[in-house]
């Protein structure tokens, strides 16, 4: 039972990360109605420049504040360089040119970092807390996961819940073209779903990377887990990109802690394809309900 | 009131507008106008090309050829999204509502474009982008109480009875407070009831706003027109006012067997 327990609580830092990842597929499926495969790749660009600038001034806040600037021009440079020319003839080529980006990030990071891993300094310590005559699986640095991912999946449900701009998002997300009707700039809220999505999983690549390393390549599975979790939300929700990212960090902390960690990507896809097999609108889907 | 054609000086004009699409010729040379202040109908056999003056109108197709001004001024690209600003608000065929927004919030949309408070003051929660946000939704109430629909405005619009959802939709393009209103066939799926006080709304607005109205019920054209135009396969066939389109010869034939007098 103290297994279990341990296994649960070291789960929920990784599912937090993975959270904020399924949160940036889910943004920009909801404004363009496609899967950026390069997401981990912007964040994993993006985390090797908070790198650089943690090395340089050792402020992690500035780091993580240049990332999350860095992801919103990134995603906007993906959109109109990328996405806007391909997308307009044929969406399955959009897709496609994602992975083509993915890769083109990965070959500049290594030209400009190097392909070695490389240690990310957590600005807390990352080691066990010691409570109640024991160590837990929980450090100072997961609580600040905890604590940064909470605050921006609040911000981000107030932005979208209560200001004008989220109510904007939300329509055009839906109909763009009855949104136009109402005076909504589409093609303007596209892109800031873009953004947004950009900054997010810029946050969720400098929140991982103290626990995992650096390198080109180090996200790449991150990339299974959140797709994951965001198919299962069912693609267009916030709430169920949360919900089953925290709930696919703890399922794979469960397999890894009982079995062996290289069973996890399995047993993550495994519960796609249950997934899709069952419910393949997604478990938090408005599909159902949605009407012109 | 009666109006001179050719009109001086209409609101609204589509001049010698042909568009092809997939191969069919579907406006031919089509000119309207649509006078201030008045209520101006558009009718035609199914095919004759109404939704697709709407469709221009709205800047959803552009035309192949032709001229389309608003209070004299030539649109040369329109832009859907400028129609708020300009004042032209139209509604969809059906009810066009978001599923998944209340029915506030579906009309606080249609007044958005007024609000300006920038991205960066919504995204860190300024307060001002939040008192924009709090009048914008007492506007939207205001709005709904005086279309009796205040006590929906929570709800989604599938919970809502049809007829309400109609409501939603009109309080949706009224609250730009627009000049012109393209109303696509609003009469669609409701009772002769609903349609009556339809009817009395539509005339409500004029002189005020104008509106251009699409719509198969012949009863509710004839009550609330002014000025109909008429078109069929994709050419204007007649206009006047009501009285005389009803007794159109060319009317006649083109519904052929569709009863146009009510």
């Amino acid at each position: 039972m103290t297994n279990f327990i341990d296994f649960l609580l070291g789960g929920f830092s990784n599912g937090a990360v993975i959270a904020l990842m399924a949160l940036a597929l889910v943004m920009v499926w909801r404004s363009t109605r496609m899967v950026n495969f390069a997401q981990v790749g912007q964040a994993m660009f993006t985390t090797y420049i908070a790198l650089t600038v943690q090395q340089s001034t050792g402020n992690w806040l500035l780091a993580l504040a240049v990332a999350m600037g860095a992801g919103l021009i990134l995603g906007i440079v993906v959109f109109f360089l990328v996405i806007r020319p391909v997308k307009n003839s044929d969406t399955t080529g959009a897709i496609i040119a994602t992975f083509g980006v993915l890769i083109a990030l990965q070959a500049g990071a290594g030209m400009v970092w190097g392909g070695d891993p490389e240690g990310f300094i957590p600005p807390v310590s990352n080691a066990g807390l010691e409570f109640a005559g024991r160590i837990w699986p929980v450090s100072l640095y997961d609580i600040l996961v905890w604590v940064v991912t909470a605050a921006l999946v609040i911000g981000l449900t107030l932005l979208f819940t209560k200001t004008s701009l989220g109510l904007s998002m939300r329509a055009s997300a839906f109909n763009p073209e009855v949104a136009r009707l109402s005076g909504v700039r589409v093609n303007r809220m596209l892109i800031t779903g873009w953004a947004i999505a950009g900054a997010t999983g810029a946050v969720g690549g400098v929140l991982i990377a103290p626990v995992s390393t650096i390198s080109p390549n180090s996200f790449d599975i991150l990339l299974v887990f959140a797709f994951t979790a965001a198919v299962i939300g069912g693609l267009d929700s916030l709430v169920g990109a949360v919900t089953f990212g925290i709930g696919t960090g703890l399922v794979i902390s469960l397999v890894s802690g009982y079995t062996d960690a290289s069973n996890a990507p399995v047993v993550a896809l495994v519960l796609l394809a249950l997934n899709l097999l069952l419910k393949p609108d997604g478990v938090f889907s408005h599909h159902g309900s949605r009407s012109v | 009131m009666k109006y001179v054609l050719p009109l001086t000086h209409p609101l609204l004009a589509l001049e010698n507008i042909s568009i092809t699409l997939s191969g069919l010729k579907i406006l031919d040379d089509v000119s309207i106008g649509v006078p201030e202040g008045a209520v101006t109908g558009l009718i035609g056999p199914n095919g004759a090309g109404k939704t697709t003056v709407f469709n221009i109108m709205s800047g959803f197709l552009t035309p192949d050829e032709g001229t389309v001004r608003f209070n004299g001024k030539k649109l040369k690209h329109i832009q859907t999204h400028h129609l708020t600003k300009l004042g032209i608000s139209r509604t969809l065929q059906g009810v066009g509502l978001f599923a998944s927004l209340t029915a506030l919030e579906n009309v606080m949309l249609g007044g958005s474009s007024r609000i300006k408070s920038g991205i960066f003051a919504d995204s860190l929660g300024a307060p001002w982008a939040d008192s924009a946000q709090n009048k914008l939704r007492g506007e939207a109430l205001e709005v709904m109480t005086e279309f009796g629909i205040a006590d929906a405005a929570d709800r989604y619009p599938g919970e809502l009875p049809y007829p309400v959802q109609k409501r939603v939709a009109i309080a949706r393009s009224l609250i730009s407070n627009p000049k012109v209103l393209l109303l696509d066939e609003p009469a669609g799926g409701i009772s002769a009831a609903d349609m009556a006080e339809l009817g009395r709304m539509i005339r409500s607005w004029t002189p005020e706003r104008t509106v251009l109205l699409v719509e198969h019920h012949m009863e509710l054209v004839m009550e609330v027109c002014d000025l109909i135009w008429v078109l069929d396969a994709g050419k204007v066939i007649a206009v006047g006012s009501p009285d005389e389109v009803r007794k159109n010869p060319a009317v006649l034939a083109a519904y052929l067997g569709t009863e146009v007098d009510a």
